[in-house]
């Protein structure tokens, strides 16, 4: 029986760990809601070390209203039902705001949640326009949306005299919305969808889909998901003789892409956010994380980083940890000090201008097209 | 099989003091009040962990009347989880229909579900039948992925939640304590479904098809039966989680939900219900347990599953009358 | 494209697709018919056999180069040590739970795959690694219609192993054995057959045949990655029971027209790519309900 009741208390123990770790006694905690396991665990660790290098530089220079800052990691593992379980541990440790959202399908059911807990959000990389009617007032998009994403692609687009477009997405949320928002534009604008496809992540033969993509004949090739399955895509779509342009979205930035495909990213276009190397003001940046975390900063680094010191800004200006005012800040928020330029926002929350850049795959790494 | 549930581990010694009475009412007890003091004992983090457990406990003991009362292997329960829950999403969210009033239709549209796949594979060898649950499992979320009516990718969000007496259910701990009431709720069901006509029915039927159908058993009613009873258990579990939430999207009923629901089922010891409800908890609270292990959380989990399973192969609490 | 090159094309994409799933499916219905075990941890064991290849590839591409020759000598050693470890695991994980209920050891095989699956991501980061083969683009250009040499060789590899195995197990003795072993264990025990020692070829082999596989995929799809094995598991598995599981013929015949059900699937109009999983799974019920014992299986009695 004393086994029986030792066990017992071992157990009660080990569930009391589960409620996180205590409030933070002095200076202030700032959550960082990424992937850090799971497929997209790079992208998710290269935020992280971002906002962790931010906020470095915000406790040398004096901390936030004279309190030092730490930071507390909410794994979300790229999955909406682990996010729910992330944001809940961020939101009961006590943290003043959050930073971060990669994955827009797990950054979705976290709107709720911060919201209901009332935690100032700075969603520094999810872009889908599913997040916008979902946000209520205490979530900031720093990264320009798809709407904006879907206005540069149709500018490009139309100025390569592209007129009948394959869209292929990849079943979840963001791709699907891109993809869906990029079709319905596309035919506004008079022009023509050869083909729309769908294929599933991890999926490795994508040879039906290209001989479906080539016989509907496209002028061009909009592939709206993540680096992994479209760098599989597009040397497929090369091996297999397809000699139209090829373009992606935001989600295949990533210099992996090269890796994947090959030779056959060569010349590929992307509609990307400002990453490190296109930023001028960002080469300190990129020195100093190159320096701390020995490897350079990925494409959702100057962001997050942004996010964080933007946060860090708008507590100073709403003087206090009130989660009211500190959304009020934000709100009104004119922040010139980020690297990947200005940010303020509009009536939705989402940033008030388009950050879009082109790259074109040169030598096997992206360079700015035209 | 007696013998090979050791009475001499620490796990033998608690089943063989669980069928005291003597020891059972008290431990029920104590059981009680730690469910209702948790929330304020562990904090809101854990409210929403063991919320999340209580949910599986629910979806495990419906896919235990499938899988452990009756004997059928189902790969795809998932699929019922998702009927209910996108019932609420439609009717409910978009139609605008009460949230009591969907409960039924839901109910009813899972039943439908449970028909449609059971009739025509119930007499496939089990292994075909794990395979064609899966194909449903994916059907549903295929479609539930690729239609306009349930969202798309994206799933429904911003679904209302029910009012109930002039109370709204709102808060993470509201929820937790509706998700109690379902898991009791499901518990008593259980209980009472063994002991009753159909229980020993199902028993019948995994021991000796042949022989109960001589005894006058209509095999595939019975099995029928069974699947309808389980997919009722995931259709409520998914309009409660719908609500919960707020947000559905395909991906929370894929394979691997099917599949983790199945574990807790076998890891706990199938057809027990102390042992699914255990095993519910063990599948979800281990893994945030986990959390801080980081990156190869999910390796320590899957080789402590390993372990428990080649030490106890028939499950933390095996029935014991096999 | 005219509607005979796209027809002629479909088709080709649908055997090189299938010769993957058959290769596959093969060792789920070899483990299957003589354990009554369905190794849900298969799927894994062609990622582990990809990375494996990746590992011999980049040994031995100083002397052999990173083209075919490179490439077969890794997928030949990758089948041999792969099959080493499906004899490990089947040792470790599957061994003593054979008195179990069968519905325990899907949990360790689910175990089993976890484990692997999670190496590979703690060794890999999660990230996607070049495979570092170099086959070339060559082919034949038949009008529209273009067939690569890579596919050449690859249906033909396939089509050998799956030959080779046909042979060993209609000619040899423990071909026999396996299918004695298949039909009724505890007899084959009393006419003196080491059980034991056939289920462990029978896993080596199996697991072998699925380090082919993973081979070939790396070197021809260009990258492996960590998950790799979880859609093409569920796929081989879908195309073993489609032939009917248990039956070696039947999953090579499964998993050709797995292969050849969605890449059609994907032009239909109406299916599309986006439905064609469904598409394929609904053909599989169909199958199942006019043929409970899938194509080619042979009816048995069950018992739990």
């Amino acid at each position: 029986m004393t086994h029986l009741l030792q066990k017992v208390a071992a157990g009660l123990l080990l569930a009391g760990s589960l409620s996180g770790p205590a409030m933070a006694q002095d200076g202030m905690t700032i959550g960082l809601l990424v992937p850090t396991s799971g497929s997209e665990a790079t992208y998710g660790q290269d935020m992280a070390n971002a906002a962790e290098l931010a906020v470095e530089e915000i406790n040398a220079a004096g901390g936030i209203l004279g309190q030092q800052v730490s930071t507390i990691v909410g794994d979300d593992a790229c999955d909406p039902q682990q996010s729910v379980n992330a944001a809940s541990k961020l939101a009961s440790s006590g943290v003043v705001g959050v930073v971060g959202g990669y994955c827009s399908g797990a950054t979705l059911p976290t709107l709720k949640i911060f919201a209901d807990a009332n935690i100032p959000f700075v969603i520094t990389a999810a872009n889908s326009t599913q997040l916008i009617p979902a946000n209520s007032g205490n979530a900031f998009m720093i990264n320009s949306t798809g709407n904006d994403q879907v206005a540069k692609a149709l500018e490009f687009f139309n100025s390569k005299n592209i007129n009948t477009l394959a869209i292929v997405d990849q079943g979840d949320a963001y791709s699907q919305d891109l993809a869906n928002l990029t079709k319905q534009r596309w035919e506004e604008s008079g022009k023509t969808v050869a083909t729309t496809e769908t294929v599933n992540k991890g999926e490795q033969d994508y040879s039906a889909v290209v001989t479906a993509i080539r016989s509907a004949n496209p002028d061009a090739v909009f592939w709206t998901a993540y680096y992994a399955d479209g760098g599989l895509l597009i040397r497929q779509l090369r091996q297999a003789g397809y000699q139209g342009l090829i373009a992606v979205g935001d989600g295949s930035n990533s210099p992996e892409l090269f890796n994947i495909a090959g030779s056959a990213a060569e010349g590929v276009i992307a509609f990307s956010n400002p990453t490190a190397e296109f930023l001028p003001n960002a080469k300190s940046f990129v020195d100093s994380y190159t320096a701390k975390f020995g490897n350079a900063p990925g494409p959702y680094a100057p962001l997050t980083y942004d996010g964080t010191k933007l946060l860090a800004a708008a507590i100073e200006e709403a003087g206090s940890t009130d989660a009211a005012a500190i959304v009020e800040a934000l709100k009104k928020a004119n922040f010139t000090d980020g690297l990947a330029g200005d940010i303020s926002f509009t009536e939705e929350n989402t940033l008030a201008r388009s950050n879009f850049i082109v790259l074109e795959g040169k030598g096997g790494a992206w360079a700015l097209a035209e | 099989m007696i013998e090979r549930s050791p009475i001499n581990s620490p796990m033998g010694r608690l089943q063989g003091l669980w069928d005291r009475p003597g020891f059972r009412w008290p431990a029920l007890a104590v059981v009680l009040i730690l469910l209702v003091v948790a929330p304020y004992l562990f904090g809101p983090y854990a409210t929403v962990i063991l919320t999340n457990a209580l949910l599986y406990v629910v979806l495990a003991l419906g896919l235990n009347v499938v899988v452990g009362y009756a004997g059928l292997l189902d790969l795809g329960y998932a699929a019922f989880f998702a009927v209910g829950a996108y019932t609420i999403g439609i009717v409910h969210h978009v139609y605008g229909l009460d949230f009591w009033l969907t409960l039924p239709i839901a109910v009813l549209a899972a039943a439908v579900a449970g028909v449609i796949i059971g009739s025509p594979t119930l007499r496939l060898r089990s292994d075909y039948l794990a395979i064609v649950t899966l194909g449903f499992g994916e059907i549903v979320r295929f479609s539930a992925r690729n239609l306009d009516i349930t969202g798309g990718a994206s799933g429904i969000s911003g679904i209302e939640r029910p009012w109930i007496f002039g109370w709204r259910m709102q808060s993470t701990l509201d929820f937790y304590y509706v998700f109690c009431v379902l898991a009791i709720l499901a518990v008593i069901a259980s209980l009472r479904l063994a002991d009753s006509r159909l229980g020993r029915a199902w028993l019948y039927v995994r021991h000796d098809e042949d022989a109960a159908e001589a005894m006058g058993i209509d095999r595939v009613k019975v099995k029928l039966a069974a699947y309808v009873i389980g997919a009722i258990y995931g259709s409520i579990a998914g309009a409660f989680f719908a609500v919960n939430l707020g947000a559905i999207s395909p991906e929370s009923f894929s394979f691997q939900q099917s599949v983790l629901i199945l574990m807790a089922v076998i890891l706990g010891g199938m057809g027990k219900v102390p042992g699914v409800i255990l095993g519910a908890f063990i599948v979800i609270l281990a893994p945030e347990l986990l959390r801080d292990v980081g990156e190869l959380r999910l390796l320590v989990f899957a080789a402590g599953l390993l372990l428990v399973m080649l030490f106890r192969p028939e499950g933390i609490w095996p029935s014991r009358r096999r | 494209m005219a509607l005979t090159d796209i027809v002629l094309q479909q088709l080709v994409n649908g055997l090189v697709l299938g010769s993957f799933y058959a290769l596959v499916a093969l060792g789920y219905t070899m483990v299957f018919g003589v354990v009554k075990l369905l190794n849900f941890a298969h799927g894994e064991v062609y990622m582990v056999g990809g990375f494996a290849g990746f590992i011999v590839l980049s040994l031995v591409s100083g002397t052999l180069g990173s083209g075919w020759s490179g490439v077969a000598v890794s997928m030949v050693l990758a089948m041999i040590g792969v099959g080493f470890l499906g004899v490990l695991i089947q040792k470790i994980a599957y061994q003593p739970m054979l008195s179990a209920p069968r519905l325990s050891i899907l949990i360790t095989a689910l175990a089993v795959s976890l484990v692997l699956q999670n190496a590979v991501l703690g060794l890999t980061g999660g990230r996607y690694v070049p495979f570092g083969a170099d086959l070339g683009f060559g082919g034949v250009n038949l009008g529209n219609l273009f067939i690569s040499y890579n596919q050449f060789i690859l249906v033909g590899t396939a089509g050998v192993l799956m030959l080779s195995l046909e042979l060993f197990i209609s000619r040899t003795q423990y071909g026999r054995a396996m299918r004695a072993v298949s039909i009724d264990k505890d007899m084959c025990r009393l006419m003196g057959i080491d059980v034991n020692r056939v289920i462990a070829v029978t896993f080596f082999l199996g697991s072998g045949l699925a380090a082919a596989a993973g081979t070939m995929a790396g070197a021809y799809y260009g990258s492996l990655w960590y998950f790799m094995g979880f859609l093409i598991g569920l796929k081989a598995f879908t195309a073993a029971v489609i032939g009917g599981i248990g039956s070696i013929p039947g999953a090579m015949l499964g998993g050709l027209i797995l292969g050849l059900l969605e890449s059609f699937g994907t032009q239909i109009p109406g299916i599309g790519s986006a439905w064609k999983d469904v598409f394929s799974f609904s053909i599989l019920i169909l199958v199942l309900v006019f043929k409970p014992t899938g194509l080619l299986g042979r009816s048995e009695q069950e018992r739990m």
